[in-house]
């Protein structure tokens, strides 16, 4: 029987994400995979602003917060000087596809080798549920409580389909956590990107879709199936770029 | 013995950075600062640096931070607008306690101004490089000898308060060549990583964090260690030239390129026996206040203020310590126009002879 | 002795190098010198200006209004600068193209075809070091010697001709400058 117990750089204190929140799963996620490659000192949290900040409290590792936007910049800084770490950051859509969207961009761009995971929760969670970069078609938010609308407010960002098709990213790819599937994939997805860092790849890129059962006005339960028939859809899971995939066919 | 060298001021900066201990540099293009950052991209990877050349300013601070949370000696430069793109960025630094070097090579402004040289950002420097109230120590080198001293030292000012330091200069000082001598590489080892980086080469085992973001008794008393911080600086870190001062009946007040310009029209003044000094502030932050504060009012007639920047900017500071005892007169040029010898004297002269009712 | 120099014309007429290696040959023989660039949009092809100032003592302010010497290369440099010429002053003016200077008789005006005698070197770009020479030639600010150490060290990673073509342009200039 297999035992399930607490993740090495889990701090010792409940989760205060909201019940249901996939963003305590996704940390559980990136935190078991740190441990099973061993890296639980060597690794380097760059934490963003919105509710990924919160990790600041449930993190046992090394941890650098830093402004809104603004984690790929700090971590490029972290990265260029200091080589050996495991660098990553985790980021939320309005944090990186609006207002740190130059800082993805260049930072993806200059094939900066670190890992950055994208939390895609199609809303501003921590600020109370306004539009996000993400927020989908007629998705209502508290600004845009009619439903989103494309006429006025552009379409949802596609951030893997952007920065796969720059030259210099080695891994980019797109999975949802909101089936033991796609769990079991995301977790694969972040260890190769760790993997793939740790051998000295380049840019590496993760989206996760996750929810917002407070903001959607859903129960957990709902937002997972809100999920597979509104976001999955539009932002469709897969893998987007992957130089090792050209390697090992060469 | 340094090495002496012929050398523009931004290059000095550089050069003195990287030997002060300078291992990482982030900065976009802007004039007139631009060979600060060529000089690093190639000097810094020749002693194991970095370089990167961001895509905004607001990225190249933030780049910097990152850096700097490693415990190395980081650094970015830029000019007037640039440095207001920095202004979210340096808060951060000084929320999360991080040294850095700012260089602002000044413009005029407001605005996109013009790209010539111009003294026009001592409020931003002094008073508010970002939100939140913090401060970070300012030095205003009127030369590249004093830049290349200043610089060299910057981080063990920023080290020892974990804030930044900003270094202002205009353009024409940036751009001036002149002979500098440099001092020797400061040799840094691991063991000079400090305790409190996120670092793990100084041997640290156990977690480390930094943040910006803190809990409300935290943060206030975070903000009341900053406010004990700044009145130190008053105490221990002032640094101010007086000229010819002992018996000035007129005191002209200024920093930078304007103090040199100044210093030669009062020494011209001297020779037809107009009893005028000066008090040149080096650090503009924390500000020579005593200097001014103290001075006999009883012998002197007028403090006259020159600033190549229009309307002047440190006349506040100093009306604060003169409180009243003597008229405060202004001169400047503005917007790119540059100070010179003959203006200078001429404001001056007219103002000592009773000829000028700006005070 | 403090003296200050204005160097202009347009940019590609060697105004910045002219300046600097008169500063350089200024600090290699233990003198001070500082170099003052007008930087900015029109650096390339539009108009160019300098300013050095050489002294036996450190120098205190780096920007003079009116200038001791200046030097132009071309009409509309003069025409911009000659009202800052100190009276008492040197003009140095490039008469290949600056045909009617000078109506001050406050100044000592030099006119040398230093385009024409480049020309003739076969380099045009050296026109700038022939000026050179006419100023060194008439004023003395440095010696033969220290600059031609200073060509040495500007040119040492081009060709043995390149040196010696400027060595020569040197000369011309002197040896006009002294007339």
């Amino acid at each position: 029987m297999a035992e399930y117990h607490r993740s090495d750089m889990l701090a010792a204190s409940p989760s205060g994400y909201c019940p249901g929140c996939l963003h305590s799963l996704a940390t559980r996620l990136i935190s078991d995979v740190i441990t099973e490659l061993g890296q639980q000192d060597n690794a380097l949290n760059v934490i963003s602003v919105g509710c990924s900040a919160l990790n600041l409290l449930y993190w046992s590792g090394d941890n650098l917060s830093v402004a809104h936007g603004r984690a790929p910049a700090a971590a490029t800084g972290v990265k260029r000087t200091n080589p050996e770490r495991l660098v990553f950051a985790y980021q939320g859509d309005g944090d990186l596809a609006a207002i740190g969207l130059a800082e993805i961009m260049s930072a993806a761009n200059r094939g900066e080798n670190f890992t950055v995971i994208f939390a895609n929760n199609q809303t501003y969670g921590m600020t109370g549920g306004q539009m996000a970069p993400t927020t989908l078609i007629g998705q209502k938010t508290t600004t845009t409580v009619y439903g989103r609308d494309p006429a006025t407010t552009g379409y949802p960002l596609k951030m893997c389909e952007l920065i796969s098709q720059l030259p210099a990213p080695a891994y980019v790819a797109r999975f949802a956590l909101n089936s033991p599937k796609g769990v079991r994939e995301a977790r694969a997805g972040i260890k190769k990107a760790f993997e793939m860092q740790l051998a000295g790849k380049g840019f590496t890129f993760i989206e996760l879709l996750t929810n917002c059962p407070t903001n959607w006005h859903l129960s957990p339960l709902d937002t997972l199936e809100y999920m597979n028939t509104n976001t999955i859809p539009y932002f469709v899971p897969g893998v987007y770029k992957d130089i090792t995939a050209k390697e090992a066919q060469a | 013995m340094g090495e002496k060298r012929f050398m523009k001021g931004n290059e000095a900066i550089a050069e003195a950075a990287v030997r002060g201990g300078c291992r990482f540099f982030a900065g976009y293009p802007i004039t007139p600062q631009n060979e600060i950052p060529e000089y690093l991209s190639w000097r810094l990877p020749e002693v194991g640096g970095a370089y990167v050349q961001g895509e905004s300013e607001v990225a190249s601070i933030n780049m910097v931070y990152g850096a700097s949370a490693m415990g190395t000696r980081a650094m970015t430069s830029s000019s007037g607008p640039g440095i207001s793109l920095k202004a979210e960025g340096i808060s951060y630094l000084a929320a999360a306690m991080l040294p850095a070097l700012i260089v602002n090579i000044s413009r005029g402004g407001p605005g996109l101004g013009s790209i010539q040289p111009a003294q026009s950002d001592y409020l931003q420097a002094t008073k508010a490089l970002g939100h939140g109230g913090f401060h970070a120590m300012v030095f205003a080198p009127n030369s590249a000898q004093e830049a290349v001293d200043i610089v060299y030292d910057a981080w063990e000012y920023a080290e020892r308060d974990r804030n930044p330091v900003l270094v202002l200069m205009d353009g024409c000082l940036g751009n001036i060549m002149e002979e500098v001598e440099l001092p020797p590489m400061k040799e840094l080892s691991d063991d000079d990583i400090p305790e409190w980086s996120l670092s793990r080469r100084n041997g640290r085992d156990y977690q480390g964090n930094i943040t910006p973001i803190y809990t409300e008794p935290i943060l206030e008393g975070i903000n009341m260690m900053s406010g004990e911080m700044y009145k130190a600086w008053e105490e221990d870190d002032v640094k101010v030239e007086e000229f010819l001062m002992d018996d000035a009946e007129y005191v002209v007040v200024a920093y930078g390129i304007a103090s040199r310009v100044s210093k030669e029209a009062i020494l011209k003044l001297r020779e037809e026996g107009f009893k005028i000094g000066m008090i040149r502030p080096i650090t503009l932050f924390p500000f020579p206040k005593k200097n001014l504060h103290d001075l006999d009012y009883s012998r002197v007639k007028g403090i006259i203020d020159i600033e190549m920047t229009v309307p002047a900017q440190m006349r506040d500071d100093i009306a604060l310590q003169v409180m009243e005892r003597a008229p405060i007169y202004e001169y400047g040029r503005s917007g790119g126009m540059l100070l010179d010898d003959d203006g200078v004297y001429d404001a001056i002269k007219e103002i000592v002879t009773g000829g000028n009712d700006n005070g | 002795m403090k003296q200050s120099f204005v160097f202009s014309g347009s940019g590609g007429q060697g105004i910045m190098s002219a300046g600097i290696t008169l500063a350089q040959t200024a600090i290699d023989m233990g003198k001070h010198a500082t170099y003052l660039p007008e930087y900015g949009p029109e650096q390339r092809g539009g108009s160019a200006k300098c300013t050095v100032v050489i002294s036996d003592e450190p120098i205190i302010s780096p920007l003079p209004k009116c200038c001791d010497n200046l030097i132009v290369m071309n009409e509309q440099a003069y025409a911009k600068f000659f009202e800052d010429l100190k009276s008492g002053g040197v003009l140095l003016a490039n008469a290949s193209r600056v045909k009617e200077a000078n109506d001050r008789d406050d100044v000592t005006a030099i006119l040398a075809p230093v385009d024409d005698i480049a020309l003739g070197l076969g380099n045009p770009r050296a026109a700038n070091i022939v000026l050179l020479g006419v100023l060194i030639g008439a004023t003395g600010v440095v010696s033969r010697e220290a600059f031609v150490k200073s060509l040495e060290k500007k040119f040492k990673a081009k060709k043995p001709e390149v040196l010696a073509m400027n060595i020569q342009a040197l000369d011309q200039g002197i040896a006009l400058g002294k007339k």
